[in-house]
C-alpha cells in the first residue's frame, strides 16, 4: 500500500509537466491553425472580411471587368443578338442574368432543400452556359 | 450594328465614387455579415449559409413578405390609374397649370417622418380630426391602433395622398410632350375619346410610366418611416412590413447576420422585379 503511495507521489510531478507540456499550459491561447478561408481576413477593419466573401466578390468583379474589357476592345457592340427568350442581350446583359439567376438558384435550394449546395452550384454553372450560349 | 462612344464613362466617374461609398460597401459588409455570427465588439464566427436558410423557411420572414407584396401591389393598383386619371384632367394651358402642378408637388415636399405623424395624428380615434370625425359623427367603428383592417386603410390611404403625386406628374410630362397634330388627326379620323386615349397618349406615356411604376414598386417595396410612424407595425404585427421587420431582426434583436440574409433576399428580389419589369417594357424598342 504504502509503496504504492510513494510509486503515485514519485511519478505526479512528471506528468504534471507533461500535461504541461502537451497541452494544458497552451489552454486558453489561440493555436495557429494557418490559413483558413472562413476565418476573418482582417480582425481589426470595421468590414468583417472572410477570404472566402473577399473570393466571391474578386470573382464578380473580376467577370465583369472581364466582359468590360471584351465589350470595349474586342466586340464592341457587345455580341448583340436576340435570343430564345426574344429578349435582346450583349455580353454584360448575359453576365447579369446568369449571376441574378445564380442567386435564385441557391436561394430555392436553401429555401427548399437545404445545405450542402454542390448541386446548385452545377445547376447554376448549366445556367450560366446556357444564358450565353442561347439567351 | 451600334457604335458606342465609350467616353462617356468619364463623366459618370463621380457618380461610381459616390455609389461606391454610399451603396457597394454597405452591401459588401451586408454579404460579410450575413456568412458570420457576431455578438458585438467587431468580433466575427463563420456561420455559412445558415442564416439563408433559416430566413427563407421561417414563418414570420414569409409572412412580412406576403404583407409587403401585397401592400405594394394594392397601392400600384390605385395610384397609377388614379394618376394618370388626375393627369388628363389636369389643365395643357392656361393660368392653372401652374397652380395644379404646385398642389400635385406639396405633398411630396413633405418628409416622410413627418407624413407619418401627420396622419398618425390625424386618424387618431377621439383625438384625431378623421378619427374623430367616423367614430363620433358618422358612427363607423374606425380605430386603426385597434384593428387590422383599418391600420392598412390607413397606410395605403397615406401612401396614396403622398405619391399619387408622382404618377400624376411624370404622366402629365408624357402628356403635354404629345404635338397637337396628333389630336387633329384624331379628330379629323373621328376617334372616339377612348381610342385617343388607347392609341395615342398612353403609348405617348409609356416610357415615362414605366419609370413611375418603376420608382413606385421600389420605394414602396422598402418602404419604412411612413408605416413605422404611423401605426409601428401594428397593431400586432399586422402592418409590419419587411423592412419593418428588418429593422426590428437588425437593431432591435441585434441578430445582424439573419438580418443580412435577410436583406440580401429582399435586394434579390427588388432587382429581379425591377429588371423584369425594365426589360419586358423596353423589349420592343429594342428589338
Amino acid at each position: 500500500m504504502m509503496r504504492h503511495l510513494i510509486w503515485i507521489a514519485t511519478l505526479l510531478p512528471g506528468t504534471a509537466f507533461g500535461q504541461a507540456a502537451t497541452g494544458w499550459g497552451n489552454v486558453g491561447k489561440q493555436d495557429d491553425k494557418g490559413f483558413s478561408w472562413t476565418d476573418p481576413l482582417w480582425p481589426d477593419f470595421w468590414m468583417a472580411w472572410t477570404p472566402a466573401t473577399f473570393a466571391l466578390f474578386c470573382g464578380i468583379f473580376g467577370a465583369i471587368a472581364f466582359v468590360a474589357v471584351l465589350e470595349v476592345w474586342k466586340y464592341p457592340d457587345g455580341l448583340e443578338r436576340k435570343g430564345i427568350l426574344g429578349l435582346t442581350t450583349t455580353l454584360g446583359d448575359r453576365l447579369f442574368i446568369t449571376l441574378l439567376g445564380s442567386a435564385y438558384i441557391f436561394l430555392a435550394w436553401l429555401g427548399f432543400v437545404g445545405q450542402p449546395i454542390w448541386i446548385p452550384l452545377f445547376i447554376a454553372i448549366a445556367w450560366g452556359i446556357f444564358v450565353f450560349w442561347k439567351i | 450594328m451600334r457604335t458606342v462612344n465609350q467616353r462617356g464613362w468619364f463623366f459618370v466617374l463621380p457618380v461610381l465614387i459616390l455609389v461606391a461609398f454610399n451603396a457597394l460597401m454597405p452591401i459588401m459588409t451586408v454579404v460579410n455579415y450575413s456568412v458570420q455570427e457576431t455578438f458585438g465588439n467587431n468580433v466575427f464566427f463563420w456561420q455559412g449559409l445558415d442564416w439563408f436558410e433559416q430566413i427563407l423557411r421561417s414563418d414570420r420572414f414569409q409572412a412580412a413578405l406576403g404583407r409587403q407584396f401585397l401592400f405594394t401591389a394594392i397601392i400600384l393598383a390605385i395610384e397609377v390609374p388614379l394618376g394618370i386619371v388626375i393627369a388628363l384632367s389636369m389643365p395643357r394651358k392656361g393660368i392653372w397649370v401652374p397652380v395644379c402642378l404646385v398642389l400635385m408637388a406639396l405633398p411630396m415636399l413633405i418628409p416622410w417622418n413627418v407624413v407619418g405623424q401627420m396622419w398618425n395624428i390625424f386618424t387618431l380615434p377621439k383625438v384625431g380630426m378623421l378619427g374623430y370625425f367616423m367614430n363620433d359623427v358618422l358612427g363607423v367603428n374606425y380605430d386603426m391602433t385597434q384593428d387590422p383592417l383599418a391600420a392598412w386603410i390607413t397606410v395605403v390611404v397615406m401612401d396614396v395622398w403622398h405619391w399619387t403625386s408622382l404618377v400624376v406628374l411624370l404622366a402629365y410630362a408624357g402628356l403635354v410632350s404629345i404635338p397637337d397634330a396628333y389630336y387633329h388627326a384624331a379628330k379629323i379620323d373621328g376617334a372616339s375619346s377612348w381610342s385617343v386615349f388607347r392609341y395615342i397618349q398612353l403609348p405617348k406615356m409609356k416610357t415615362v410610366l414605366t419609370i413611375a411604376i418603376l420608382l413606385r414598386f421600389i420605394d414602396s417595396f422598402n418602404i419604412y418611416t411612413e408605416p413605422f410612424t404611423l401605426t409601428g407595425g401594428g397593431p400586432g404585427n399586422s402592418t409590419t412590413l419587411l423592412s419593418i421587420d428588418l429593422v426590428k431582426i437588425a437593431l432591435g434583436q441585434f441578430d445582424l447576420g439573419p438580418a443580412a440574409a435577410m436583406s440580401l433576399i429582399y435586394f434579390a428580389i427588388t432587382l429581379m422585379v425591377s429588371w423584369l419589369f425594365y426589360t419586358l417594357m423596353t423589349k420592343d424598342d429594342a428589338g
